[in-house]
């Protein structure tokens, strides 16, 4: 049933080509975006999901995003250009992550599949359980699946191992992985024990217009050093406690800007109260998204101080703005700016003040090319034109391969995840593919809506935008 | 650029994200996965020195097996509180005697306890306990028998699960708790307070005084701490057979175990370790950062 489905759905989307080398047209894909992590809620993930979505539109595909719903703000919404977000009532359980019970978002996103004649599920972050269910459900619908994975993790303590053994369970017959750099892609073939051939790395982008440089805003009479990140552990916060008065004593024209909230805020309060640096340690809080750009182009220096990291947005924004970065050798970091944009140091104090003294008295000498020279080198290097462009690759790839079969998930399963956890996904696998029988049963596919295609195609956005609104 | 994209051989992979090179996204180098690190920092046991180790697990589990032996003697009425008393004291003397010059050895210079304060804690402790014996024998007086049984096995078995057998001075608190609340809940079970008092005191020098001095003697004087653990084990199944000989077949079974068993086990899984290390981790702050705040 499920097989059949998909067929169909690729004939609707009009190409049975799989190189996408032969045909002049590249096949257009039913996408769903499906992962925990969608706005309000700001972070990276959320932005890649909804520029991602936005390009793929813009390059006639038709996409949806499915999240689940944020206090009072469920059902379907539409935002730009037609992009339509299913806000589906289901329980979160801890930090925006969803409970899973294998079972039972099946009946909401078989609903959601079903109408909005998806070919490809798209799942995003391994902390989302929603997304796990999704790519779970949709290789029992015979749909294709591409999962992104957003975050590094380690292998040493019982709680990675479990969530390790999760991933494995997850991805051994999603169709194709997407990390964001090349550490991120060594990390997950290790964590779910994967063929690397499957894995692309398409890394973040960021939109180069909304980080512009502006030298007139910045102080001539003093040298400032920027630091934007959730004020937490993992981003080293305990670091620039301990950087702030050792550079403080040594160069009293000085001063750190420092946006974004946290429980790590104690810390530099703490600093800033017993060195008596309240005029020179400015803390902003949170900020938002907007309002970014506006404290970047104020400071010379762009301090980034995490201790782990798959990519790292933030030091392309302050390097788009024309800041001189500085940052850990961490995760993803020393893949994403060339040697002469970025300063890597050791995650320790003296490391990092090294380099940024290093690059204090670069700048008071003047040698760094002026911020617009810098902004235009990186305002290239990272749009998300081109994470579109890698990515509609990735579905047309997709989209010729095979989905497994029940059979041959369940031999799959037991072979790849061991005897343990791959009889019991099997045996699980099995009552999943039991409830979507029972379902279409219940509600046969064929007296299901096809929801109005607001994007793609066929979509009725700009042409019909009155009469397609009232549609869902 | 992307997967279809033809890669030319002349030009070398390199792991940037910030160059376009002519490799599709899925791409695999040679250089994959090389900085892989696997099992560094890896520590090669020896039998013998696990042995050692694990018999300080084993002597404790003797000395539980040692105090209810004791309990087992006073409650039949074999032992009698005084002789009881005056035994430990002849034991705790010497012990407090050589504790001071095992300890002189290695910290002659740092501060420690005066002899006055270690000899007020002890009459401290000893009139207090002295004093609320008649108390502590009708504690749990309204406590079935049985109850209080099956509570002095859980609480020696948290004692021994929750001790800290690495740095065993002090002894923790809730080991040491766990301890005392089941001599407490045995020594009630006595016929009469000076029993009580006896039995506490005798518990204070097996659960609280002897790991100290065990520590001491593994720091200072290895060859004598693993004729300690021997003694005290065979003491234990001795004791405990004179009482009942399928509770010392059942001690001296597990004594084989921790201590030859498991450690064999340990050494022969040892090779099949296989830890992962890679530019992924998270980094660790090693700097100690206090200092910046305090």
């Amino acid at each position: 049933m499920g097989q059949r489905k998909k067929v169909g759905a690729v004939k609707t989307s009009s190409s049975e080509n799989d190189t996408g080398e032969a045909s002049k047209v590249s096949p257009k894909h039913n996408i769903c975006m499906v992962s925990d992590f969608f706005y309000p809620n700001m972070g990276g993930v959320e932005s890649h999901i909804y520029q991602l979505s936005q390009c793929l539109i813009e390059k006639g595909h038709k996409v949806v995003i499915a999240t689940h719903a944020y206090g009072r703000r469920k059902g379907v919404r539409y935002l730009t250009n037609g992009l339509k977000v299913y806000y589906l009532p289901l329980q979160v359980m801890y930090n925006q992550s969803t409970a899973t019970t294998c079972f039972h978002s099946l009946p909401l996103l078989r609903c959601v599949f079903v109408r909005e004649r998806i070919t490809v599920v798209h799942a995003h972050s391994s902390f989302s359980a929603m997304a796990h269910d999704a790519l779970f459900h949709a290789k029992t619908m015979g749909l294709n699946t591409v999962f992104t994975d957003h975050s590094l993790f380690g292998f040493a303590d019982v709680s990675s191992v479990l969530t390790n053994k999760l991933l494995t369970v997850s991805l051994c017959d999603t169709n194709h992985i997407v990390c964001v750099s090349y550490t991120s892609k060594e990390n997950t073939v290790l964590r779910a024990a994967l063929n690397p051939e499957i894995v692309s790395v398409i890394p973040n982008a960021v939109d180069p217009t909304d980080f512009t440089p502006d030298p007139s805003q910045r102080p001539t009479d003093r040298i400032t050093i920027v630091v934007i990140s959730r004020l937490v552990y993992r981003k080293g916060i305990d670091l620039l406690g301990g950087i702030i008065p050792e550079l403080c004593l040594k160069h009293p024209d000085l001063h750190f800007l420092i946006g974004g909230e946290g429980p790590k805020r104690i810390v530099l309060e703490e600093v800033r109260e017993k060195y008596q640096l309240h005029d020179r340690v400015r803390l902003l809080g949170a900020l938002e998204h907007k309002d970014v750009r506006g404290v970047l182009v104020q400071g010379h220096i762009f301090l980034n101080t995490s201790l782990t990291e798959a990519f790292c947005m933030a030091i392309v924004e302050g390097a788009s703005c024309g800041l001189q970065v500085v940052s850990t050798r961490v995760g993803g970091i020393p893949e994403v700016l060339p040697e002469d944009l970025i300063t890597l140091c050791e995650p320790t104090v003296s490391s990092l003040c090294k380099g940024l003294e290093k690059v204090i008295a670069k700048q008071r000498s003047g040698s760094f090319p002026s911020p617009n020279s810098t902004h235009a080198r990186v305002k290239n290097l990272y749009t998300w034109r081109n994470v579109a462009e890698r990515t509609e690759k990735v579905y047309d790839r997709v989209a010729g391969e095979e989905v497994l079969p029940l059979e041959k998930r369940l031999w799959r399963l037991r072979s790849h995840c061991g005897p343990v956890a791959g009889s019991i996904f099997a045996f699980v696998a099995v009552l999943d593919f039991l409830f979507l029988l029972l379902l279409q049963w219940l509600v046969p596919d064929r007296h299901m809506d096809f929801a109005v295609d607001a994007t793609g195609p066929n979509g009725l956005w700009v042409k019909k935008r009155q009469k397609s609104e009232p549609g869902c | 650029m992307g997967p279809d994209g033809v890669p030319s051989q002349s030009v070398p992979w390199r792991k940037v994200l910030w160059e376009r090179q002519p490799f599709p996204d899925n791409y695999v180098d040679q250089r994959f996965l090389e900085e892989l690190r696997r099992n560094e920092g890896i520590r090669q046991y020896r039998y013998w020195a696990v042995v050692k180790e694990a018999g300080f697990v084993g002597q404790q589990l003797s000395c539980v097996a040692i105090f209810i032996t004791l309990w087992l003697y006073m409650e039949q009425g074999l032992l009698s509180p005084e002789t009881l008393l005056w035994t430990s004291l002849s034991c705790a003397l010497p012990g407090y005697g050589l504790y001071q010059v095992l300890t002189a050895q290695t910290e002659s210079c740092s501060e420690s306890r005066t002899h006055l304060a270690d000899s007020q804690s002890a009459v401290l402790f000893l009139s207090f306990t002295f004093g609320f014996s008649p108390v502590l024998k009708t504690l749990t007086e309204s406590v079935s028998t049985d109850t209080v049984y099956a509570m002095s096995a859980l609480m020696l078995l948290a004692h021994l699960l929750s001790f800290p057998y690495a740095h065993p001075s002090p002894p923790g608190s809730l080991s040491l708790n766990a301890a005392l609340f089941a001599s407490v809940c045995l020594a009630s079970r006595l016929p009469g307070a000076l029993h009580t008092f006896a039995m506490l005191t005798c518990a204070l020098l097996v659960f609280a005084l002897w790991p100290c001095l065990l520590q001491r003697l593994r720091e200072n004087a290895p060859g004598h701490f693993t004729g300690a653990c021997v003694g005290v084990c065979v003491g234990g199944v001795g004791g405990l057979g004179s009482q009942s000989p399928g509770g010392a077949m059942l001690l001296s079974l597990a004594l084989v175990s921790v201590t030859l068993i498991c450690p064999l086990l340990l050494v022969s899984l040892q090779r099949h370790k296989d830890n992962i290390q890679g530019p992924w981790d998270e980094a660790e702050i090693q700097e100690d950062l206090s200092r910046f705040l305090h």
